[in-house]
């Protein structure tokens, strides 16, 4: 059996080769992404392990709320404190702050992309001067990165942006970060001043954000020795700790990544699996003679299958191998790209693990091997007398069980569907719903999806018959010649299509919440923000700049905002918090306040709720709740408003004034300014012109720029998910050219009887065109229903506006058709190159 | 394509036709220099051994295949002067197949099958013809069915109509009967005898049939690729006799 499996893919290259592509693409992605991660994951770790090699112990603030960006600080008179201790050689006080930007040279704002942008105190343990000196009163120092790729010289001075103010500082040395020989600082810009300087301009005052010590006796009992003395509002952590941390810290990061990438691996592969499937499907219809003939012969239908079976786990296991070393090369030059791009990444080897190497043999053979069963059960109910027979088909399952079956789990999808719509029980429950039900019904029309394949398949063909005539006609029929075989082949791309349709309703409806919410809520005319990356918890701009815009005349007022993700824990749980001016922000925004009111709130005792949390709590205006901040100090706050619009506020509401008691965090991350004149757009343009890197808009540009940023985070999905869409492309391929195989005989007579090689090619081409266009039209059918039901389920604070974007679908849809034409090129060249005598012949 | 009208009164000839395979000590002469006429209005029938070159004859002179040397005519177009293309159209729009079996389009209705060559061409054909073709076919009630819902001999009278509707210069038919049983052969081959009497059509047809080659005009003998003798006014026990002398 192993000899005619063997024999049958070695006749068949060009479709083995094609099945092949389509199992590698998606090993590919898998070993690709864990490699990568892998190899970044084992570089940062010695990284890590080298920094915190530097320090036996740390001592800092104990934090349970909020963000490691929250931390709360401490008076550097513990610096005394701890130095004094038996056993400690050396004791420095750490400062680090994030939005600490560096203006260039030409007035443009050093922002990396992705990474912080820090501001620290000097350390000649960590940083290794390669140029200048060490930082000394208003000095600063620059990670050689950062330097070399901006243009930075010693003895320059640079504006720099910090979360209070913006001050020039002279530029005195340069140094490598975590090690003497090469810079490591990861993408990080690292602005360094001395101890007292950074104190002043990070907004620390006189205090610190950490204590690192060195110690000459048993680390265990120095610790012991620092944490009495301290207290309990203070812990001490060994440098194992703090190695692990912060390889925590960046392996969550990679972690967010691996997943994402694996998603779309998940795809490519569930699309890889509908092409195999598919392809042993056609190749068992296309050998039930020659199986008929081993069956009349004395092969068992055991044999039959295994030999199927073993086919297909030779072109899974060779994809694996294949999948594997691409995967490979693929993460090698991604790494690169990374490296090429300015981080400081160290080299380091290529990590591929056991567990990458089982996934990859898991999902390359195990997808092949299980898409391979059905067929392979098909065939072992292939009898003698089919090789004898004239009629090559195989009976199948009737249309009306498909129907009922597809209907019934479509039926069950809608069902989970129209709950996660309904919003019953918690949001995650809703999206889980969601989920399950998008999933369920995109089944459940796949298994229906032959029935309805054949009316759809040949309404799309008219106009083709219309505007070819004979070929275009011979194409619209052999569209729908063999409706499962259609379904399943625009069943590949439908997956793509579906997903690039769901996101596209998704991300317009978002687009569409944006600009609504500007016109309905949002009342400020200006607005101001970082350009650094918006997914950076901590991203901002110095608070200054807006009592810089409050000072000109043509501003009546402005407002600060700030964003603290789990930064107050309430009622047990850990809420977001979003910060504002009580008595001005009515002025800014309207978040829909149905009882009480922000304004007149006292800003130090006050609070204000959505609706949702309150009814949860039950708590209306005027009760009071306890909220505990990251500085472990627990206030009892007052219910000043309740607000029903999540979409501006968040759930949570509470003054700047009460943030400036527990944070310290001064910078703010939104700005907001109403305006006094109708000629203000200058002024504003003439304050943030001080402050490189930070944007003032009028509500014009706000909407524009955060629907183009939710444009092109959608735009990078739909390119991500546009792979699928390729391996579907490599199925139309493939299936199309068993067909033309298939139909040699048929082809030969077209031919015979006078069909021009031209007029067959394009018979080819549009019968791939009209399946594309089905599976491209079923994708945006079911893409549209999905996102449409994604969207209601999502919570108010993202959409509250479904936006179905019919010009983008319509576009899909033309593409998927455009691509099969061009899929089938191919297969229709091959057709066009038939001999005719031959192919008359054919048997 | 136009076609001069021919001056003399054939619808296709080889001029010392001779087809090649292989070459070196593998080649293998199928045609032999053959000089053969085929004129209008004749239903001739092209007899012959297994690998005597007949199939190799009516593929060369149908526009299939090419010869190695020598010309092939139809009309009075040399088939060797023609590129790939120019000899599909005139396939098309000059010359009528009917084969053994697989002469249907499968997702063709009967009609569109007799319309092919002449949708492929992109026009209307001569529809008082067609009609005419259709009728004779006896099978107007059935034109809007599937080949598959045709019974064999109804297949075979719907190639014929096929080969019949373009009004070719000639008709090659393979075979015609081959596959289908007594009785519905008969049927076929009385209605290609009417085609040629009642039509003033030209039809070649290979055939290793004698009863079939009976309704022909003309019956042409091939060995070894070469023509070694042919009758006129043929009969079944006629051409048996012969066939048996020329050792098939």
């Amino acid at each position: 059996m192993l000899k005619l499996a063997l024999r049958n893919l070695l006749d068949k290259k060009i479709r083995f080769a094609l099945t092949t592509l389509s199992v590698v693409t998606g090993v590919t992605f898998v070993v690709g992404t864990f490699a990568l991660t892998d190899s970044l994951r084992s570089t940062f770790g010695d990284l890590a392990q080298d920094i915190a090699g530097e320090t036996d112990l740390t001592v800092r603030a104990a934090q349970e709320i909020g963000n490691e960006a929250d931390r709360p600080t401490m008076p550097d008179s513990l610096l005394d404190e701890v130095a004094a201790i038996d056993g400690v050689v050396e004791a420095s006080g750490t400062v680090q702050a994030r939005n600490v930007v560096i203006v260039d040279g030409d007035g443009e704002a050093i922002r990396p992309q992705g990474p912080p942008a820090l501001g620290m105190n000097f350390s000649s343990r960590v940083f290794f001067l390669i140029e200048g000196r060490a930082p000394v009163d208003q000095e600063f120092v620059v990670d050689a990165t950062t330097a070399a790729n901006n243009d930075l010289q010693v003895g320059e001075t640079y504006d720099i942006n910090g979360p209070v103010r913006s001050q020039p500082f002279e530029l005195v040395g340069i140094f490598n970060f975590g090690s003497p020989d090469t810079n490591t600082s990861l993408g990080q810009t690292m602005s360094v001043f001395d101890t007292r300087t950074a104190q002043q301009f990070l907004g620390f005052g006189d205090r610190l954000a950490e204590i690192r010590v060195l110690v000459n006796a048993d680390v265990a009992e120095v610790r012991a020795a620092i944490g009495a003395a301290v207290g309990a509002d203070y812990e001490v952590i060994t440098q194992e700790i703090a190695a692990e941390e912060q390889t925590e810290q960046f392996q969550n990061v990679l972690n967010i990544f691996t997943s994402i990438l694996l998603v779309f691996a998940f795809i490519a592969v569930f699309v890889s699996a509908f092409i195999i499937n598919n392809t042993f499907q056609i190749v068992v219809t296309q050998r039930v003679r020659e199986i008929g003939l081993w069956r009349a012969i004395g092969v068992t239908p055991k044999q039959v299958s295994r030999s199927i079976v073993v086919e297909s786990a030779i072109v899974g296991l060779l994809s694996t191998a294949i999948g594997i070393a691409v995967g490979m090369l693929v993460s090698l030059v991604m790494r690169a790209a990374i490296r090429a791009s300015g981080f400081g990444l160290p080299s380091g080897p290529l990590v591929l693990r056991p567990r990458t190497v089982v996934l990859a043999v898991v999902i390359g053979l195990g997808v092949t091997m299980i898409a391979s069963i059905v067929p392979a059960m098909r065939a072992r109910r292939i009898t003698p007398i089919a090789a004898l027979s004239q009629d090559h088909r195989i009976e199948r399952s009737g249309w009306r069980r498909r129907v009922a079956v597809g209907g019934a789990v479509t039926a069950a999808g809608v069902v989970c569907l129209a709950l996660g719509m309904a919003g019953v029980g918690s949001t995650a429950a809703v999206l889980a719903l969601t989920g399950i039900g998008a999933l369920v019904t995109f089944v459940g029309l796949n298994v229906a999806s032959p029935a309805i394949a054949r009316p759809v398949v040949r309404a799309l063909g008219r106009p083709v018959q219309a505007l070819f005539g004979m070929p275009g006609r011979l194409a619209r029929e052999n569209a729908a010649r063999n409706p499962r075989r259609t379904a399943s082949t625009a069943g590949a791309l439908m997956i793509g299509v579906t997903l690039m349709a769901t996101t596209s309703v998704v991300g317009a409806s978002v687009s569409s919440t944006i600009a609504d919410v500007l016109s309905d809520a949002v009342r400020a005319d200006y607005f101001v923000r970082s350009e650094a990356s918006p997914f950076d918890p901590a991203t901002g701009f110095p608070a200054q700049l807006l009592n810089d815009l409050e000072n000109r005349d043509e501003i009546e007022s402005v407002v600060g905002y700030r964003v603290a993700f789990g930064g107050m824990v309430v009622g047990g749980d850990s809420r977001d918090v979003v910060t504002a001016d009580f008595d001005t922000v009515e002025r800014h925004m309207d978040g829909d306040v149905i009882s009480g009111s922000i304004t007149g709130g006292d800003p130090l005792t006050g609070i204000a709720l959505h609706v949702d949390p309150a009814d949860d709590l039950g708590v209306a205006v005027g009760d009071t709740l306890e909220a505990t901040f990251p500085d472990n100090q627990t206030d009892t706050l007052t219910v000043t408003a309740i607000f029903a619009d999540a979409a501006i506020y968040g759930n949570w509401l509470i003054d700047n004034a009460l943030w400036e008691q527990h944070f310290g965090r001064r910078d703010y991350r939104f700005g907001t300014a109403v305006a006094q004149v109708e000629d203000s757009q200058v002024a504003v343009a003439e304050v943030t012109a001080r402050y490189p890197g930070v944007i003032g808009e009028n509500r014009d540009e706000f909407r524009e720029a955060n629907q183009s940023l939710v444009n092109s985070i959608f735009a990078v999905i739909t390119v991500l998910l546009g792979l699928s869409f390729v391996i579907a492309l490599i199925g139309i391929a493939n299936t199309l050219a068993l067909s033309v195989f298939e139909r040699t005989r048929e082809i030969g007579l077209l031919r015979a009887v006078g069909m021009t090689r031209r007029q067959l090619r394009r018979a080819v081409r549009w019968e791939a065109a009209i399946v594309a266009t089905f599976g491209g039209l079923m994708g945006v059918v079911v893409g549209t229903v999905l996102g449409v039901a994604g969207s209601l389920a999502t919570p108010d604070s993202f959409i509250t506006t479904v936006d179905v974007p019919y010009a983008t679908l319509a576009v899909y849809i033309v593409v998927a058709g455009l691509a099969g034409l061009l899929a089938a090129v191919l297969p229709a060249r091959r057709a066009g190159r038939m001999n005719i005598l031959e192919a008359i012949a054919h048997e | 394509m136009s076609v001069a009208a021919p001056p003399t009164h054939a619808a296709a000839r080889a001029v010392a036709a001779t087809k090649i395979y292989g070459s070196g000590d593998t080649a293998v002469r199928a045609l032999d220099a053959i000089d053969v006429t085929f004129e209008q209005g004749q239903f001739t029938a092209i007899m012959g051994p297994s690998g005597s070159g007949k199939s190799t004859l009516m593929h060369c002179m149908a526009g299939l295949d090419r010869v190695t040397e020598g010309q092939v005519l139809i009309g009075e177009v040399d088939l060797s002067t023609l590129s790939e293309r120019d000899l599909t159209l005139l396939r098309r729009d000059n010359v009528g197949f009917v084969f053994q079996a697989f002469n249907l389009v499968p997702t063709l209705t009967a009609i569109e099958n007799i319309m092919l060559p002449m949708d492929l061409a992109g026009s209307a054909g001569d529809t008082d013809w067609v009609d005419e073709v259709v009728s004779a076919t006896g099978l107007a009630d059935r034109l809007k069915h599937r080949p598959s819902e045709l019974s064999g001999g109804q297949q075979q009278r719907v190639a014929v109509a096929r080969a019949l509707a373009g009004q070719p210069q000639v008709i090659f038919a393979d075979e015609p009967t081959g596959n289908v049983d007594l009785n519905t052969g008969a049927e076929i081959l009385g209605f290609m005898r009417n085609a040629v009497d009642e039509m003033g059509q030209t039809i070649v047809m290979v055939t290793h049939d004698a009863v079939a080659a009976s309704y022909a005009d003309r019956v042409v003998f091939l060995v070894d690729g070469k023509i070694v003798d042919e009758r006129t006014d043929p009969t079944p026990e006629r051409i048996r006799a012969h066939m048996n002398q020329l050792g098939a």
